[in-house]
């Protein structure tokens, strides 16, 4: 859909390592109906240049450590290519897959879970190196030592346990199992969200110095903005499965263009207690990713939302509108009971008679528009029927626009930048103009 | 204990065999000691494990080197040792002075007393040794100064019921291993083939040594309640036999009858769980890596296996096999063996399902997937160590229920067949003599069930608060939530 686009800005500095293209990761749902798999990824585009360091950020829950593992093939990719060193390792599988596993390693998020407490330090650390064959026995105790040396433990901790060590000294261990094989690109999920602030750093300068000395790649998956913004040379803004936006993580973070990534970027708090920071607060819970919106993924809360032109509405009317919409969401997403569903066969009433109370409780201390009215009403007679999913469809109808019936493309909006948003389409508004005149600051200026 | 010893040689052997090298002096020590308390018993050994041999081979077609076995275990059989009725002979007669074929010519209750005694002190040396050598591993030759499994074995020193536990456990165990030194007779000639014996005493009548067939002098020996027809606890029958808790009904001594019985409960108890413990461990690894289909079906195979009533089974099961000839292995233990696993896995392999879910997840499961591990050594090496304790605590729980289930069929008269010594026919025979004379019957080997029993959950939940403090409650806090964490 937008691989065009892609190919049109892919020029780079360095050589392309990793190259993820419309990538996909459903999770299937549980139980033996099946149900809707979680699109936990749903096609995603970007690049990672040899030597880079590419950061990933977003809420939880956005799919970034899900993507992460797939990268390393943790996760079977349902569809789309991985190509790393232009071998697709999503077609790897067998002793193709165990060989080119080595050049792949990752560092997990929490040092307590990641290391086998029956197992010594070295037993830990060498066990890739068995797995892979490496030299002979002593060389790879030797090899061990080593790393131990490298990541800052002593190579006397060789065969003390990990309940010996701290949060920190724990984490340093996984680093060096992680680099036991000599990968050229590491995925660090979370490599020091568990950790103490204090020793945080320590951590953080460690990768930093080992990326320098082994010439390493990596992924850097974080929620902490400030890191990201730290040790990462690009960044990528992840949201319900969905790149938002890819761009060097100086020019991202000094001027976002994705409506996304301003959310985002404006609840980094201020270091500084007199700053006034009118945070833009995105409204209601991000969507299921079982059942994702249809257009943009950012749709349901995106406050620069292009909105219908043959409607006239107060901000304050389509802010109501969204709240309206999204408990009829809710309301055709609920699992109906058994007992519902019987009665819905056997012709029994099964409307929800909390409909007109919705109504009331959204818009009863707004003017509405009278053909606004008009359209809500309409969508309260589907309720009252006991059809949600008529209720949401007609809402779309006549309420939606853009955002929530075409996918966006990936916009080039700069050196090596992409932003997935309508808005950057030559007819719309900019996402930042769109704001201002909204009423939001950007501090972007 | 000695899991911990084994385990770290395989991993690092190579600097083990540089420490032994380095320091050799407290190792060698040791392994002498070590070697002269197994050739003290060398023989018994040697006799029971190419027995052992031979009577499996027996029972394959063709018997293939069965005979050489046997030959080879009767020559060992000969061979003098420590703990041997040839040693310290507790039977003989009273010749109107003194005692005649005793040990020193002591009493024969003393003699057996002593002999008794010598193989729980004998039993007791050699475990005190083999933890000493774990000592001396973990000082002098471990290359790891603390692991998880000490904390474990710290914690089960200091639990007193689990210790309570151990040591009924062992009594029981080495009851079974010695049986045919711990009683005052052996099963062959006073339960198996009494006719085919025979037994000097004094007639004080005739006031000469007369010969007997032990048969005969069985039925002059029977306890059967009523009149002077009672040899009870801790008495001599008429032909100068001692009988440390009474004879049975057909006059043979019940404690031969109990230590040999021990024998059967400790080889279909051991068995059973070995086999169930096999499967559910396997099951449960299989099904924490694997979860969905895989999961489905077992959960749905446990089921079925869970609603057959269980009882009902074993007797059907006894009866429809009656002339195969897996029930002719051991009188039927080896059926038993089969019955008890193939309905006790499915209750083992639910209490572990749990614990290897909880450790499939853990991240260091996926750092293994990570770097191209084997599914196999996966589970093994990954997973495995965190469910064992879990699947012991439940083993020997199980393990009081079989040999209860055992002892109930015995007692309905469809367990372990006759001659076989049995406790639960024990309590089955001595049922209608329990208000007579002849109580001790019914009453010791039902005191024994429930001590063994007892035993067996009690070291349970010595384990089960050894590797997972938490458990216990009341004393937690950080440091048991780290050992917790070994603990798995």
């Amino acid at each position: 859909m937008s691989e065009s686009v892609i190919e049109t800005t892919s020029h780079q500095t360095g050589e392309t390592l990793l190259d993820v293209q419309d990538l996909k990761t459903y999770y299937e749902g549980g139980g033996l109906l099946g149900g809707d798999p979680v699109k936990a990824v749903d096609g995603v585009n970007f690049e990672i240049s040899r030597g880079e360091t590419f950061g990933l950020v977003g809420e939880s829950g956005c799919g970034k450590t899900t993507l992460g593992r797939t990268l390393i093939q943790l996760e079977t990719a349902t569809s789309g290519t991985v190509s790393f060193d232009g071998t697709d390792i999503t077609e790897l599988s067998g002793d193709d897959l165990k060989e080119w596993r080595r050049n792949a390693q990752m560092v997990f998020q929490d040092p307590e879970s990641s290391l086998n407490d029956r197992m010594t330090v070295g037993e830990i650390i060498r066990e890739p190196l068995d797995v892979h064959d490496q030299g002979t026995a002593s060389e790879r105790r030797e090899k061990v030592r080593t790393l131990l040396d490298q990541v800052g433990l002593m190579p006397e901790h060789y065969y003390r346990y990990p309940h010996q060590f701290s949060g920190g000294q724990r984490q340093r261990i996984g680093i060096a199992r992680a680099l036991a094989l000599e990968p050229e690109f590491v995925v660090l999920d979370e490599p020091v969200s568990a950790l103490d602030v204090s020793v945080q750093a320590q951590i953080l300068n460690l990768l930093e110095d080992l990326q320098e000395e082994f010439g390493l790649t990596y992924l850097f998956i974080a929620h902490d903005l400030s890191v990201v913004r730290h040790i990462c040379d690009r960044v990528g803004v992840m949201y319900l499965g969905n790149l938002m936006e890819v761009g060097p993580t100086e020019q991202l973070f000094q001027n976002p263009e994705n409506p996304y990534t301003r959310a985002l970027l404006s609840a980094i708090p201020e270091p500084d207690p007199t700053a006034q920071v009118d945070r833009i607060t995105l409204p209601g819970s991000p969507p299921s990713p079982r059942d994702p919106p249809e257009g943009c993924p950012f749709a349901t809360r995106c406050p620069v939302r292009i909105r219908p032109e043959d409607i006239e509405a107060s901000d304050e009317v389509w802010d109501r509108i969204r709240e309206f919409r999204d408990v009829i969401r809710e309301r055709s997403r609920a699992e109906q009971s058994i007992g519902e569903r019987l009665k819905e066969r056997l012709g029994f009433d099964t409307a929800l008679a909390d409909s007109e109370e919705i109504v009331d409780e959204e818009f009863s201390d707004v003017d509405l528009p009278s053909d606004v009215r008009g359209h809500v009403e309409q969508a309260a007679a589907y309720l009252s029927d006991g059809e949600p999913d008529a209720a949401r469809a007609y809402l779309r109808e006549v309420f939606g626009s853009q955002c929530d019936t075409e996918t966006p493309q990936y916009y080039d909006v700069g050196d090596r930048r992409m932003s997935f948003c309508h808005r950057h389409a030559q007819e719309h508004v900019s996402p930042g103009d769109e704001l201002r005149q909204r009423g939001y600051d950007t501090h972007d200026g | 204990m000695m899991g911990t010893e084994t385990e770290l040689t395989d991993d690092i052997d190579q600097p083990l065999r540089d420490r032994l090298k380095a320091h050799p002096k407290p190792a060698l020590l040791w392994g002498i000691g070590l070697c002269v308390l197994l050739l003290l018993e060398g023989p018994t050994y040697l006799d029971g494990l190419l027995g052992a041999i031979g009577y499996g081979l027996g029972v394959l077609p063709g018997a293939p080197g069965a005979e050489a076995f046997a030959s080879a275990s009767a020559f060992f059989g000969e061979l003098p040792h420590l703990l041997s009725r040839e040693l310290i002979p507790n039977r003989g007669y009273y010749d109107g002075s003194s005692w005649q074929g005793t040990f020193l010519g002591l009493e024969p209750k003393y003699a057996w007393l002593i002999r008794f005694l010598l193989v729980y002190v004998y039993v007791a040396v050699l475990l005190g040794w083999l933890w000493y050598g774990y000592v001396l591993f973990r000082r002098h030759y471990r290359a790891a100064d603390w692991t998880p499994t000490d904390d474990v074995i710290d914690r089960l020193r200091s639990h007193y019921w689990g210790l309570f536990g151990l040591a009924v456990v062992v009594f029981f165990i080495t009851m079974a291993v010695f049986a045919p030194v711990v009683g005052p007779t052996t099963a062959e000639e006073n339960i198996q083939g009494p006719y085919s014996h025979e037994m000097q005493y004094f007639n004080e009548d005739t006031e000469t040594v007369e010969t007997i067939t032990i048969g005969e002098a069985n039925l002059g020996s029977a306890s059967r309640g009523s009149g002077d027809s009672n040899v009870g606890i801790w008495s001599y029958d008429d032909f100068g036999r001692f009988h440390p808790v009474g004879t049975l009904v057909s006059g043979k001594d019940l404690f031969t009858f109990l230590a040999f019985g021990a024998r059967v409960s400790l080889f279909i108890g051991l068995g059973s769980m070995a086999i169930a413990g096999f499967i559910a461990t396997t099951l449960a690894l299989v099904t924490a890596y694997y979860k969905g289909v895989t999961d489905l079906i077992v959960v749905l195979t446990s089921d079925s296996v869970q609603a057959m009533p269980a009882l009902l089974l074993v007797i059907l099961a006894t009866v429809v096999f009656k002339n195969h000839w897996i029930a002719e292995i051991y009188n039927g233990a080896m059926l038993f063996i089969l019955l008890f696993a193939l309905i006790r896995w499915p209750g083992l392999w639910r209490a572990v399902r749990g614990p290897a879910l909880q450790v499939g997840e853990q991240e260091w499961v996926d750092a293994a997937k990570s770097y191209g591990q084997r599914p196999t050594v996966i589970m093994r090496k990954h997973m495995a160590p965190y469910i064992l304790g879990y699947l012991l605590v439940y083993a020997s729980l199980t393990l009081g229920g079989v040999i209860i289930s055992v002892s109930a069929l015995s007692f309905l008269g469809l367990g372990i067949t006759a001659p076989t010594p049995e406790w639960g026919r024990a309590i089955n025979i001595g049922q209608q003599y329990i208000a007579s004379q002849s109580w001790h019957i019914s009453l010791i080997p039902g005191i024994l069930i429930t001590l063994v029993v007892t035993g067996f959950n009690a070291l349970s939940d010595g384990i089960r608060d050894a590797i997972d403090p938490q458990s216990e409650g009341a004393e937690g806090g950080a440091t048991g939530a780290a050992a917790g964490g070994g603990g798995g």
